[in-house]
């Protein structure tokens, strides 16, 4: 532990500083103030109901360079979702603020495209969509029907495509244009081996072109294959940042302490991990502009 | 930075970043950025608008055939109604293409207005899957519906030769096109407004076909204004309505042989260039809440 300050000379492709996220949401627990009788009625009517707040991240600060993979473990529920969608921006963050390079692609399960419409013309829709020129697409079209895989399947409208056919497409899609940072929520999960190989594959290519990477994954197999840094989320907060084999392995423990039941040495292992943590505290060397929400 | 009561003891380095190579996610571009952006999605535009038109009746055996069916089907009720049973077509000259043009044209504005109102919600998969500006969705339903109108309007016209009495073909026909435009860019701008706000309270979509069916009586689409002469003030508000205007000129140019007024014009156009004006504002300051999961 140092008191100097740490000066990150090379400009971060995704800076987290101080992220606190709050869900409010309807919860069907009794008691918790919703009122007796007729207004209990009303407020079911009107849809809403009782509320809980559940605090998804109690302030999360990272600091990820350009041409790194991130891989974010966790057990279900410990906000790795949740801070995919906040530096995506698809969620606005209840406090705190999320700076990036450029905007970040995040590819999920299940998001479909337009299901009405051809696989083909999806890839012209989603490839317009960001942005990119007749001349661009014309280019990529290829490599993009390529890496999904898809063959004839291409001419079919979307409705008729299996999960797994289409979130092969969307990654073909979304990686089309070589997105300076790329966010992916379990994705790689849903295709099959000779999918899994042409992803690594093109991953690597990502990678190669000094793109940033983060991944979320159950799969550790995966973590390890993909990752030069590892972070484990749990209940909102950071317990480990740094070399895969070494957060993999202490996260390992505790996850075996977690299935034998013995919840005191789970925590003493977390507690014990979290003990080497080093938390960024950002200070922003900026003197223009920092727009306020 | 978590509390210190929760037992750890972890390291803070204060670091320094540069952020001002940086973008804050999810913060909304100046707003002539904004439309620059628009113009650089134009083919997306485009693509999206031909795509919808194509899928837009896909599931039905006549296909894209209700484009035209729908107006005809929905003149003939009309007629039975108010020519027929109300006879409320005294003293309107050539009542039936007097009619075919009120519900041919306001159709249009319906389905531009209501698609247009729930385009966030409806195209909420493409908006979080990709980044573009929000506003192209709203340009993209207005193509889709001038692409899908030049089949109608010529219908229309086909319809207007076919009854009795027939109109000459004049050049005064040709003024279909910018009163039909302007009429376009009126539907964009309600439908820019109407989306920002149906993005954030869903319930006002429920609203919206009642809203137009009342401003489909308020536009003397199946009768005439001189219904309302014992009403001067309701006349007023009605001459003041942008989409009776845009009746107004295509029935005076196409059935009755009239330059339409410059009155008629001018109501219409500062309705048009208002409403975009406004809508683009009006939605452009949202355009960072769209999509988000709430």
């Amino acid at each position: 532990m140092t008191s100097e300050i740490e000066f990150v000379r090379e400009p971060p492709a995704i800076v987290v500083d101080d992220v606190s996220m709050v869900y409010r949401v309807p919860t069907t627990q009794n008691g918790s103030g919703a009122g007796q009788g007729f207004l209990r009625s009303v407020r079911r009517l009107v849809g809403s109901g009782p509320t809980v707040d559940v605090r998804a991240l109690k302030g999360i600060s990272l600091v990820v360079g350009k041409g790194e993979s991130v891989g974010i473990i966790g057990r279900n529920g410990s906000g790795k979702s949740t801070l995919m969608k906040l530096i995506n921006g698809r969620v606005p963050p209840t406090s705190g603020a999320i700076y990036a390079s450029s905007r970040p692609t995040l590819l999920g399960v299940g998001a479909a495209l337009v299901p009405d419409i051809s696989g083909e013309q999806n890839i012209m829709l989603g490839c317009l969509a960001m942005g990119m020129s007749k001349n661009q697409i014309a280019h990529a079209y290829t490599s993009i029907v390529e890496l999904s895989g898809l063959e004839s399947s291409i001419h079919l409208p979307m409705r008729t495509y299996s999960s797994g056919m289409g979130s092969r497409l969307q990654f073909a899609i979304a990686t089309a244009v070589d997105p300076e940072i790329l966010l992916i929520d379990e994705a790689l999960n849903t295709g099959d081996d000779q999918f899994k190989g042409r992803t690594k594959q093109r991953m690597d290519e990502l990678l190669a072109k000094a793109g940033c990477v983060l991944l979320v994954s159950h799969s550790v197999g995966t973590i390890k294959e993909m990752c030069s840094r590892v972070i484990w989320v749990d209940e909102g907060e950071l317990v480990m940042d740094g070399d895969p084999t070494e957060v993999i392995k202490w996260y390992g423990t505790f996850i075996k302490h977690l299935t034998a039941r013995d919840r005191v040495a789970a925590m003493k292992t977390k507690r014990r991990a979290m003990n080497d943590l080093v938390v960024p505290h950002l200070i922003s060397r900026e003197t223009g502009r920092r727009s306020i929400e | 930075m978590p509390a210190p009561d929760d037992g750890r003891s972890s390291g803070v380095v204060p670091t320094s970043v540069d952020v001002r190579t940086l973008i804050r996610v999810g913060e909304r571009p100046p707003f002539r950025e904004y439309l620059v952006a628009l113009w650089n999605y134009r083919h997306f535009v485009f693509f999206d608008a031909k795509a919808s038109v194509q899928s837009g009746n896909s599931k039905d055996r006549l296909g894209s055939i209700w484009l035209i069916l729908n107006p005809v089907l929905n003149g003939l009720t009309f007629y039975l109604i108010f020519g027929v049973l109300l006879q409320v077509n005294r003293g309107v000259e050539n009542f039936i293409g007097y009619l075919i043009i009120g519900v041919f044209l306001f159709q249009m504005s319906t389905r531009a207005i209501s698609t247009g109102a729930r385009a966030v919600p409806s195209n909420l998969k493409v908006i979080q899957a990709f980044n573009f500006p929000r506003a192209t969705l709203l340009l993209s339903v207005n193509v889709r519906e001038v692409l899908a109108s030049i089949p109608v309007v010529i219908t229309m016209l086909v319809l207007i030769l076919l009854f009795e009495p027939v109109e000459d073909i004049t050049w005064l026909w040709l003024l279909v096109v910018p009163a039909l435009l302007l009429q376009t860019v009126f539907n964009l701008g309600v439908g820019l407004i109407l989306a920002r706000v149906v993005s954030r309270v869903n319930d006002v979509a429920n609203v919206i076909s009642f809203a137009m069916r009342i401003w489909m009586y308020a536009s003397c689409v199946m009768f005439p204004i001189t219904l309302f002469d014992p009403y001067p003030a309701v006349r007023t508000v009605i001459e003041l309505n942008p989409l009776y205007q845009v009746l107004t000129i295509v029935r005076e140019s196409v059935l009755y042989g009239e330059v339409p007024a410059w009155e008629s014009w001018s109501i219409l156009a500062v309705w048009a260039f208002g409403a975009v004006a406004i809508g683009m504002i009006y939605f452009w300051f949202a355009e960072e809440t769209y999509g988000r999961d709430e």
